[in-house]
């Protein structure tokens, strides 16, 4: 009972959170609600006990996501009120589209039965929510894991070839260079003549 | 089942996971010179990727904890994906030199898009399903925008990610719904909850429009097509030559497996989902094509029309539908994998890329050899006898009005009359208007007149002597399916 | 060697047309002639050998098409029949291919007219050596195409092209008989192969069929449906009217096509299929009034045209006539004769009436000719001997044959058959009256030039480039101060061998084609030894008739056109309506004008402007191009560029198909 209660609550706070993510005029307000959002969705795992689950959707979604979002909203003046012009034409449309989605979602949730799941693997006895997680990810499921792993790495190769620029004359440090060179290519001694100067890089000091 | 046979049953994306981790290893240490070397590298690692698939056992092979089979469908479609992808890595090279953009992530994203599709034909899970599709698709997302610098290619690359998101997100609510009533991801086992006959289950019939939705997208199905002609205007060439070949290819395998393995059972259902979407692709990509002056926009539009074309074979339902299926898809690859690469050869005198189909005008008497390649193509392309883009068109005919949906064959009829219109115009422009003063300049090709050379001998007549092999081949990768 | 003799034409043809003006006009020319030759020569060997008794045989060069139990396969077939028309075919042409050489010297396109020789050679032969009545079909209907093409070959004259199109059509009508034939014949015997079907025609005999509520025996409805498209082919009375017409094209076209080969194809049908024809009584009495008629008519006409061709012309039609009413008192081999011999003179009249044409600067109407024999005296030569020849004089190769074909109508002596004979002697005569006086106008009398508008513009030339000295003027020179020259050697020597050919060819072959032994035809078509005997055992007076009705038209000729001239014109006065119904050819042009060819254009023009611009070009093509151009312009607005836009598209195509999966279940 009080757990069907703590759902409700969690659930209605996740879907007025995601409308006012959608609605809020202000961009920063957005992501705000969007965290919000899944802290909400993070109790929502809590409550069918997959506390692993909470814990990463709250570090990774909340704690890093989210905050990158945050990040790049506040550093890009975006003004969102020139862009949703245009998509303001379509707002009948877009109504109506919603509506009739949400009718046939709500078909669906009438023509769902229970008992019509078979509990696939049922949890293995004597294992944390984390260790039975990690077994059936690194044994039944190991194939699409290091193929999720494949994905980041492209994901990271996208936003090397994307953003990563060689700019020329750009004075860095190359702690590799700094720790392998030599007094031999570094110090040069000279002598010079009186009112001579020293003849370095193309220039006479 | 050991780990052991499932890297030897999987042993194509083994090799090529472990090579492409190599060979990035290689590019980082190399820079971007390595660039050629690491193109003919990824060509012989495809080619390494490749021999199991000559050498696997005739039938159908599970691993992977039954998320992953190889079977002779799958080995069919990899094969062709793995031909498009070394076609889209070698021609690519000249063609980044000659703009300064030769950078060695390349080759290798081409690479891990070629993983994800062999991944996508091979899928006997949903899970599989979407690890193949995002991997291709993130994939993609960047070679759209490879050209980073170009305004074209970052407003191509933000546009396929963002309405590619939006498709990933319909298969996730989609593979949801289908796991919510299935109570399982498996494709078996979705056929086992789904049988026909039963009284229709409303969830699993969204799910299926959802999932059918998302891979519309990826193949350009109308109405999920928006995406197509802008992002094959601005993403550079060999790219878009790449998008509408390979993943196509792999596309439209995946949901004739998804169709046919998981959803058999509702096949009253789909039929007439995908017998729309076919009408409405080739009636709107052949019409929608005349009134293009882009080269890049009117192939775009051409691949909508075919991809309708394709489609038909599927609302077939029937085993020749299938057979039908792969033909066409193995000729279209080859069609505009040529099609592309000569629009490729053209540059004019200050190494930019001729794009428009004005810049064609009197190509035949400065580059015959280009022009009469690009000629052979178009009318292959609009299914013109004797070449032999005529035969796929007319196997999945033949196959729509075997199945009793006359109606279908003449709609396709139809539309390959209006297509053939746009078709020959080009071929007129090329070949009758006087030459638009562009000069087009021989310059550095490597492999581009032989690529191109040998597709328009696939296209032209000639073709017909590969039918035999080509047409068993399909056949029996049509019996593994259905 | 068969393969050889069919197919050089054929590779002829591709070299000079697909050569065209790459290889040049000599090359084209060398080819072409040169393989001609080689085949003309193979022919005569064929001949020779089958006459020694070699056989029929059959070379078979490939399948052709299998559907059910239909089986069609190209092959060459050989026998004494199919030799003599090989013989005929590959003289002729080889000689009018070097006829050519200098008769076309001027044109501008001369590797085109050489490879369409070529081409006409080849179908030729393949029609004759046909193995399959399908494959003597493709024959069949590709020497029409080569006709067509050849009459029309100075396609910017519109004549030309009309004739071209008359021919076609017309010839049409005919092909539609033919493959009805082909149709009744696949229908009765359940094979196309002819040598199956002539096997099998006594056993089909008296087989009847169902048309109408009424039995008709399907043996003579074949036979007559294969007729029509002799009809057509060989241009007699009812589908004769595109041969006069033909003569637009080239003169050597004239002498090859529309003289010795391609209209005989008609005559060579019947003898090829002479088993069904006797099989057939009531066709063959067709046959025989169809052939006497049309020599009758052929031959009224020919005595009033003017131009000289079409002189010829007609009497080629008489010509074919007479070989159908010959075929058709069932003396095929009395036709095929006259086919032979009738082949070398009428090519020799026409190759000479080229030549004078040459001379007389393209004039041919021959009311401008007169007194030429002083100025081309071997072409008046050779004029004169294929006209002693076609008139019959003695021993001549007409002698032989003509009067073969009129014995044997006369022993034959069935009702059909004597009307034939007697026809037949009264053509005879009429065909050495206008044989005469195309010779007398021709050659005789004063120089008439002067009047001659061809003769005027090529004077004008000259006169232009004289005017330098002054120009006194020819005054009432007759001649206007023209001089025909004679033709050069290259036509001169086809003249001679043809001129050869007409004299002596009745009289080494006649044994051999009209004797009274069965050896020479082994059996490649019926003939009856028996019947060939009684040829030669005419009543006296029917043995001298040809001769007698041969001189009176050559007296009257004389009279008319050389003793007393004018007297032709003073005919003319006296019975002005028979001469305007003759000339203008018993009005057959103008009746079909009015029967079908008006009526068909009205249908036309009203099925043009009403089905076709008001209703189908409405709703289709216009329609669906203005339909096309509107759904172009929509995709193109609706691509908007907005992102938002697409997705909301794709949004859109997801609820739409959700939607009615659920209405519908």
């Amino acid at each position: 009972m009080i757990q069907a209660a703590i759902f409700y609550l969690l659930a209605g706070a996740t879907v007025l959170a995601g409308i006012m993510v959608i609605s809020a005029r202000n961009p920063v307000h957005s992501v705000l609600w969007l965290i919000f959002a899944f802290v909400n969705a993070a109790g929502l795992f809590l409550v069918i006990g997959a506390e692993f689950l909470a814990m990463l959707l709250v570090i990774v979604y909340v704690g890093a996501v989210a905050v990158l979002f945050l990040f790049v909203v506040m550093m890009l003046d975006i003004d969102f009120a020139t862009l949703r012009a245009g998509a303001m034409r379509y707002l009948p449309l877009g109504l109506l589209l919603g509506a009739a989605l949400s009718v046939e979602l709500l078909l669906v949730a009438s023509a769902w039965e229970a008992g019509a799941i078979a509990p696939s693997a049922p949890p293995r006895s004597g294992l944390s929510n984390t260790q039975a997680l990690g077994t059936l990810l690194y044994t039944d499921y190991v194939f699409v894991f290091q193929a999720a792993g494949l994905i980041l790495l492209t994901a990271m190769v996208g936003a090397i070839v994307l953003t990563h620029r060689e700019r020329a004359g750009v004075k860095r440090q190359d702690p590799f260079r700094q720790a392998s060179r030599t007094p031999a290519e570094t110090i040069a001694l000279a002598r010079p003549a009186v009112g001579a100067g020293v003849e370095t890089e193309g220039g006479v000091r | 089942m050991t780990l052991l046979q499932s890297l030897s049953v999987g042993a194509p994306e083994v090799v090529l996971a472990a090579g492409i981790c190599v060979l990035l290893l290689v590019g980082a240490f190399r820079g971007d010179r390595a660039l050629e070397g690491l193109s003919w590298a990824s060509v012989l690692l495809l080619a390494l990727a490749a021999v199991p698939l000559f050498d696997q056992a005739p039938g159908r092979l599970a691993a992977w904890n039954g998320l992953y089979v190889a079977d002779a469908f799958s080995r069919h479609l990899k094969l062709l994906v793995f031909l498009g992808s070394a076609a889209a890595i070698l021609v690519a090279v000249p063609y980044l030199r000659r703009l300064a953009t030769a950078r060695f992530e390349y080759p290798l994203l081409v690479l891990l898009a070629t993983l994800g599709m062999a991944i996508m034909v091979s899928a006997q899970n949903l899970l599989s399903l979407y690890v193949g599709l995002e991997l291709m698709s993130l994939s993609a997302y960047v070679l759209a925008a490879f050209h980073r610098d170009e305004s074209r290619s970052s407003e191509a690359g933000l546009k396929y990610f963002a309405l590619g998101a939006l498709a990933s997100g319909l298969m996730l609510y989609g593979a949801s719904l289908v796991y919510g009533f299935a109570g399982s991801t498996s494709f078996a086992d979705i056929a086992k909850a789904f049988v026909a006959g039963e009284v229709r289950n409303l969830g699993a019939l969204f799910g299926l429009v959802f999932l059918l939705a998302a891979l519309a997208f990826k193949v350009s199905a109308v109405p999920f097509h928006m995406w197509t002609p802008d992002v094959y205007e601005g993403a550079p060439t060999p790219v878009v030559a790449f998008f509408a070949t390979a993943p196509k290819v792999a596309a439209m395998g995946l949901m004739l497996r998804l169709l046919y393995e998981a959803f058999g059972g509702m096949k009253a259902d789909w039929q007439q989902i995908v017998l729309v979407m076919s009408i409405a692709s080739m009636l709107l990509g052949s019409v929608a094509a005349i009134a293009q002056t882009s080269m890049k926009r009117l192939l775009a539009y051409s691949a909508i029309a075919n991809i309708g074309f394709a489609l038909i074979g599927l609302a077939a339902g029937t085993a020749a539908g299938v057979e039908a299926v792969l033909l066409y898809l193995l000729v279209y690859l080859v069609m505009t994998l040529g099609a592309f690469v000569a629009l490729l050869m053209l540059v004019d005198a200050d190494g930019r890329q001729l794009e428009d189909l004005a810049d064609l005008a009197g190509l035949a008497r400065t580059r015959p050899g280009i022009a009469s390649a690009l000629a052979i193509f178009m009318f292959s392309l609009a299914g013109i006898p004797p070449m032999f883009g005529f035969m796929p068109k007319l196997a999945v005919f033949s196959a729509a009005v075997e199945a009793g949906l006359w109606p279908l064959a003449v709609l396709g009829v139809l539309a390959s009359v209006v297509a053939a219109y746009y078709y020959l115009r080009v071929v007129k422009i090329m070949f009758i208007d006087p030459p638009a003063g562009v000069v087009v300049l021989p310059g550095e090709q490597g492999v581009n007149p032989a690529v191109v050379g040998a597709a328009a001998a696939f296209s032209s007549p000639l073709g017909y002597l590969l039918l035999g092999p080509l047409a068993a081949w399909g056949a029996e990768a049509a019996r593994a399916l259905a | 060697m068969l393969e050889a003799l069919v197919f050089l034409p054929l590779l002829g043809f591709l070299a000079a047309g697909i050569g065209n003006r790459a290889i040049g006009d000599f090359a084209a020319k060398l080819v072409t002639t040169g393989f001609l030759f080689v085949s003309a020569l193979l022919a005569w060997v064929i001949f020779f050998r089958q006459w020694g008794g070699e056989g029929a045989y059959t070379v078979t060069l490939a399948e052709w098409f299998t559907s059910g139990t239909l089986s069609v396969s190209w092959a060459l077939h050989v026998d004494m029949l199919v030799a003599v028309m090989l013989v005929v075919i590959t003289t002729v042409s080889a000689l009018v291919h070097l006829y050519s050489w200098a008769y076309m010297a001027d044109d501008p396109s001369q590797p085109r007219f050489f490879a369409y020789l070529s081409l006409f050679t080849f179908a030729m032969l393949m029609l004759v050596t046909a193995d399959s009545i399908v494959q003597m079909f493709f024959g069949w209907e590709g020497v029409g195409l080569a006709s067509y093409l050849l009459i029309g070959f100075w396609y910017r004259k519109p004549s030309a092209w009309n004739a071209a199109i008359k021919a076609f059509v017309v010839n049409r009508v005919g092909d539609f008989g033919f493959s009805l034939g082909i149709f009744g014949l696949f229908l009765v015997f359940g094979t196309l192969d002819i040598g199956a079907i002539l096997a099998a025609v006594p056993a089909h005999k008296g087989t009847t069929f169902d048309f109408l509520g009424s039995e008709v025996d399907a043996l003579t409805t074949i036979a007559i449906l294969l007729f029509i498209g002799a009809m057509g082919k060989s241009a007699q009375l009812g589908l004769h009217t595109w041969l006069p017409d033909a003569m637009e094209g080239p003169t050597p076209v004239s002498a090859l096509i529309h003289a010795a080969t391609m209209v005989t194809a008609g005559v060579f049908l019947v003898c090829r299929m002479s088993p069904l024809f006797e099989a057939a009584p009531a066709a063959l009495a067709l046959v025989t009034f169809v052939g006497a008629a049309t020599a009758l008519f052929a031959a009224t006409v020919a005595t009033t045209q003017h131009d000289i061709k079409r002189v010829i012309a007609y009497s080629t039609c008489s010509q074919l006539g007479y070989m159908f009413f010959a075929a058709g008192v069932g003396a095929y081999g009395a036709a095929m004769f006259h086919l032979f011999t009738h082949a070398f003179f009428k090519a020799l009249l026409f190759l000479g009436a080229g030549s004078v044409i040459h001379a007389m600067h393209h004039e041919q109407d021959m009311r401008f000719y007169g007194g030429l024999r002083r100025h081309i005296p071997l072409t008046f030569a050779a004029m004169t001997i294929g006209t002693l020849a076609i008139t019959g004089v003695f021993y001549t190769a007409g002698y032989y044959s003509k009067d073969g074909v009129l014995f044997a109508a006369y022993a034959r002596s069935t009702e059909p058959a004597l009307v034939a004979f007697s026809v037949g002697l009264f053509a005879a005569f009429l065909t050495s009256f206008y044989s005469w006086r195309l010779v007398f106008l021709t050659f005789f009398g004063e120089p008439r030039w002067a009047g001659s508008p061809h003769i005027a513009h090529a004077h004008a030339h000259d006169a232009h480039a004289e005017a330098g000295h002054g120009a006194h003027g020819h005054g009432a020179d007759p001649t206007a101060g023209y001089h025909p020259h004679e033709s050069p050697p290259s036509m001169l020597v086809p003249l001679v061998l043809l001129s050869a050919g007409a004299l002596f060819a009745g009289l080494l072959f006649h044994q051999a084609f009209i004797g009274a032994g069965e050896a020479f035809w082994a059996g490649s078509l019926v003939h009856d030894p028996a019947f060939y005997a009684k040829l030669h055992e005419v009543p006296a007076l029917v043995h001298w008739a040809p001769a007698i009705a041969m001189g009176l038209g050559l007296l009257l000729a004389l009279r008319q056109y050389v003793l007393k001239p004018g007297a032709a014109e003073d005919f003319v006065r006296t019975l002005p309506t028979l001469h305007r119904f003759l000339y203008r050819k018993w009005y057959f042009d103008e009746l079909y004008d009015w029967l079908f060819v008006r009526p068909a254009k009205r249908i036309g023009r009203l099925l043009w402007t009403g089905g076709d611009q008001g209703l189908i070009d409405r709703l289709g093509p216009d329609g669906l191009a203005g339909l096309v151009g509107a759904g172009a312009a929509v995709a193109r607005r609706f691509q908007s560029g907005y992102l938002y836009f697409y997705a909301m598209m794709m949004l859109v195509g997801l609820a739409a198909a959700m939607t009615w999966l659920a209405l519908k279940g």
